[in-house]
């Protein structure tokens, strides 16, 4: 019961209530705003899951969002794909690319892992920069065709909003199962003392994989909803300062919580827009916020919490932890 | 076989090497101390050119008080850097605590996070534009050697690095300073028992590495031309990629995988287009990694 | 019958270190085997080598009739060799509930379909083990509390908790009573009596004497890499070889 209150005032507030107030606002500008603040949150909720919840602390998030951005560019404007099928391709082809990318370097831990993945996303970085005959280099690709479907709805701004809303939702749930569950223990465990997790007959590497797997796809998704809400991508906004955003998201929000990432990048994006002398210093904002939060707040705005529990916290239904134990599937 | 162009990139790409090897040593000495990775290195090597820029273009000094002003701000930089993105998180003194895990990705973060802001900061203070640099003082005099033409600037590189890696050679060997360095990379604890301080020398690590760093930044920016917010980024990814490929904690590995780093660069850049220069870095990094995790020379590390 | 778990030779140097040399042993079904040895014998690096942790240079390790050598450590605790760490490993940020069941996760396999899929039988079942292992060590109290919260002797029994919800054959406890005052050494013998009364296979390392004494029926003697004794208590700490090991010959002690 609990459980479908907190789930309706949930997509009653995405799906309603914030629509509403952004067109009351005044439309247009700011529905793009929500709309970049949900692709990023798609991208801090999965790499979440690679480096909150297994502690693999990944550097190079923005290039596999970079390869489902071209994916969907590509299919949509050279084979005319509709945007069904280009984000879940999108979603797969990232996450072939991520597995084969990744599968040399699932032996590394901590910062020999990071800086790996940092030389991954600018491996795809410089490939997408130059190999021109592909991805048309620095001019980036433009007029991507929009969301839309014959006869229900035309791209709009709303559409955008909704596509985004919507598959935002999808993530949080699926990655959200993920976390909080026996499969997320598992992942923890790997997190906490991959030694020790093996010890206890835990498949690390192929955990490190899947939970890289998923977390490429979700990325990948998130390139396409990019590239289909913004009609032009270009190899700069698949950059290193890219993947810094997305950990910095992450670490304010706190490593491992879903709600977290999503109000990461509220913050990281929301506000530079609304406190406007800010928005000319974004990324020393960015930078700023992430250094006191390391300081400050070690486990980030909301700790290891799943977006259920914070709803539910909000409405005083207090939860008795020794209820809670163990996972109910 | 002697082919003249080739000669030449070979010798282009060596004293980019030692370029890097500068920079190298330093993420090497700080590795070697702490285990931590300094993701602002290249911030401090931003900040040797501008420092050196700003002399410039205020006093015109000669080269060589240029060289001195970068010197002072890279040990300046160094300094502030570990009071500000580490010492606050080094909150136990024992050991385990001084090289832990947390404390390398609590450090890794805050370094990254102080060189977005000091990137961020030069951005809005001089433009994201490459500077204008007087003519006067841009390294790239052509000097001809038989068929060979080298750039005044690869001189001072090559005597500047020699001069930097014996000089370094001897603290590390024959000063109270140095010895505290690699006392206290080899067991914190251990040096601070015999009465070493331990803070004291952590500092000492970061200004010389900085220092190093700062002058490599000058030098480069005034050979190529090229003085950018953004200029410390690539070079510092490949200064880590040489400090991987050496061993970590080895210097002498560093400076020769820097130099190896380097000539293999201008040789792809001279079949592929330039852009494709910077894949050579990257890719060393990850086969490095997962070929060689202990450096390409061995040595012992403990589980990557 | 063969026994549970066979060594055959096993060799492990590092470098021109021989820290395992030719150690032939076994354990039997249902029985408590101690192993001892000075400080630096090899007794960790055995067990790391049974466990498949370290490779072995040579040799050979059979669990069951199957040989385990070149196993990934995770297919090995699957099979069914469950082990505690000399130095407490378990993981403070995790609840005791989720310790216990990463455990039971391995012996019951895990799937992220399971988890998208809500398999409510699969969930049932780890938690049925994990509340299991939990209440078997007496730690049902403390499910919710943060591992790191808990006392240096409930920590020791929630390693051997987590081992447990793994459903081993043969349990596998590396110097369980360190750090324990002589109560707790004393509950823990008990304890540990009490899993073998119910047919599990003990392996342990210890330094206590009269903890390995009361507890082994046999006590394997390792010195330098080598087996150099193995028998019941009584013949094992009357052998003067093995006091030589442990005191060291008369000249040295001159």
């Amino acid at each position: 019961m609990r459980r479908l209150i907190s789930i309706s005032i949930l997509l009653l507030a995405v799906l309603l209530v914030l629509p509403g107030v952004l067109s009351a606002v005044g439309g247009g500008y700011w529905f793009r705003v929500t709309t970049t603040i949900g692709v990023f949150s798609i991208l801090t909720m999965s790499a979440n899951l690679i480096t909150g919840t297994t502690g693999l602390m990944s550097l190079g998030h923005a290039g596999f969002y970079g390869i489902g951005a071209y994916t969907t560019a590509l299919l949509a404007t050279k084979l005319h794909w509709p945007f069904f099928l280009t984000l879940p391709v999108a979603g797969v082809v990232t996450a072939v690319f991520g597995i084969l990318l990744a599968l040399p370097t699932m032996r590394l831990i901590g910062i020999y892992f990071a800086v790996a993945t940092l030389g991954l996303g600018e491996i795809i970085h410089v490939t997408l920069l130059n190999w021109v005959d592909f991805t048309r280099g620095p001019m980036g690709i433009s007029a991507i065709p929009g969301i839309s479907l014959d006869g229900l709805f035309s791209a709009s701004d709303i559409t955008n909003y909704y596509a985004v809303a919507i598959i935002a939702l999808l993530a949080a749930l699926v990655l959200g199962r993920l976390t909080h569950s026996y499969y997320g223990n598992a992942l923890r465990a790997v997190r906490e003392d991959d030694q020790c997790a093996a010890s206890m007959g835990l498949n690390v590497v192929g955990l490190k994989i899947q939970s890289f797997a998923f977390a490429c796809f979700f990325a990948g998704v998130a390139g396409g909803l990019w590239a289909h809400t913004t009609g032009y991508i270009s190899p700069g906004d698949f950059r290193f300062s890219e993947s810094i955003l997305i950990l910095a998201m992450m670490v304010v929000g706190g490593l491992g919580s879903i709600p977290g990432a999503v109000l990461g990048a509220v913050i990281l994006l929301g506000l530079p827009e609304v406190l406007r002398p800010i928005g000319d210093y974004r990324m020393i904002v960015v930078g700023a916020v992430m250094f006191f939060s390391i300081l400050f707040l070690p486990r980030g705005l909301l700790g290891e919490t799943s977006v259920l529990s914070v709803v539910r916290r909000q409405f005083g239904l207090a939860w008795d932890r020794t209820l809670n134990l163990g996972w109910r599937q | 076989m002697f082919d003249v162009f080739f000669v030449q990139q070979l010798v282009n790409g060596l004293s980019i090497g030692l370029i890097y090897a500068l920079m190298a040593i330093g993420f090497t000495l700080i590795f070697g101390v702490l285990n931590v990775v300094n993701f602002a290195h290249g911030e401090v090597y931003m900040i040797g050119a501008f420092a050196g820029l700003l002399a410039i273009t205020q006093l015109a000094p000669p080269l060589f008080a240029v060289i001195l002003v970068a010197l002072a701000f890279g040990a300046l930089a160094g300094f502030g850097l570990e009071r500000i993105a580490f010492r606050p998180f080094r909150r136990f003194r024992d050991e385990a605590s001084l090289k832990s895990k947390a404390i390398r990705e609590a450090t890794l973060l805050s370094s990254l996070a102080v060189s977005i802001i000091v990137r961020e900061l030069a951005e809005k203070i001089f433009g994201s534009n490459m500077q204008s640099i007087p003519q006067e003082y841009l390294l790239l005099k052509p000097i001809e050697i038989g068929p060979l033409s080298f750039a005044n600037g690869q001189f001072l590189i090559f005597g500047l690095s020699i001069v930097m890696l014996g000089g370094l050679q001897w603290l590390l060997k024959h000063t109270r300073v140095g010895l505290s360095i690699r006392a206290v990379a080899n067991n914190p604890m251990g040096a601070a028992y015999v009465g070493i301080n331990t803070e004291r020398t952590i500092i000492a690590t970061f200004v010389i590495g900085s220092t190093l760093g700062a002058i490599a930044g000058l030098i480069v920016g005034l050979y190529q031309g090229a003085i950018f917010p953004a200029m410390g980024f690539a070079p510092g990814v490949k200064a880590f990629v040489a400090m991987v490929m050496g061993g970590l904690s080895s210097i002498g590995g560093a400076v020769v995988c820097a130099l190896i780093l380097g000539m293999a660069e201008a040789i792809t850049t001279s079949f592929f287009a330039q852009g494709w220069g910077d894949l050579v870095a990257y890719l060393f990094l990850v086969i490095t990694l997962v070929f060689f995790p202990t450096g390409l020379f061995g040595g012992g590390r403990e589980r990557v | 019958m063969t026994p549970l778990l066979e060594i055959k030779s096993a060799c492990r140097y590092f470098g021109g270190l021989h820290a395992v040399e030719d150690f032939s042993g076994h354990v039997k079904r249902g029985e408590r085997v101690g192993l001892i040895g000075p400080n630096g014998a090899g007794k960790t690096t055995l067990f790391n080598l049974i466990t498949c942790f370290t490779p072995l240079s040579s040799g050979a390790v059979f669990f069951d009739d199957t040989d385990i050598s070149s196993l990934k450590a995770y297919r090995v605790a699957r099979l069914g060799i469950a082990r505690t760490f000399q130095n407490l490993r378990v993981m403070p940020n995790l609840s005791v509930f989720d310790n216990v069941s990463i455990g039971a996760l391995g012996a019951l396999g895990h799937s992220p379909f399971a988890a998208l899929t809500k398999r409510a039988n699969y969930a049932n079942d780890i938690g049925r083990r994990t509340w299991d292992a939990l209440e078997q060590t007496g730690l049902q109290d403390q499910a919710s509390e943060l591992a790191a919260n808990l006392s240096y002797g409930k920590r020791k029994y929630l390693e051997i908790a987590r081992a447990l919800a793994l459903s081993p054959r043969l349990l596998i406890l590396d110097e369980p009573a360190a750090g324990l005052n002589d109560t707790e050494t004393a509950q823990l013998a008990e304890f540990v009596l009490r899993l073998s009364g119910e047919g599990l296979s003990i392996l342990l390392v210890e330094h206590d004497m009269n903890f390995v004494m009361s507890l082994c029926e046999r006590v394997m003697v390792m010195a330098s890499g080598r087996k150099i004794a193995d028998g019941s208590p009584q013949e094992v700490s009357n052998d003067p070889v093995v006091l030589e090991a442990y005191l060291g010959s008369e000249e040295e002690a001159a």
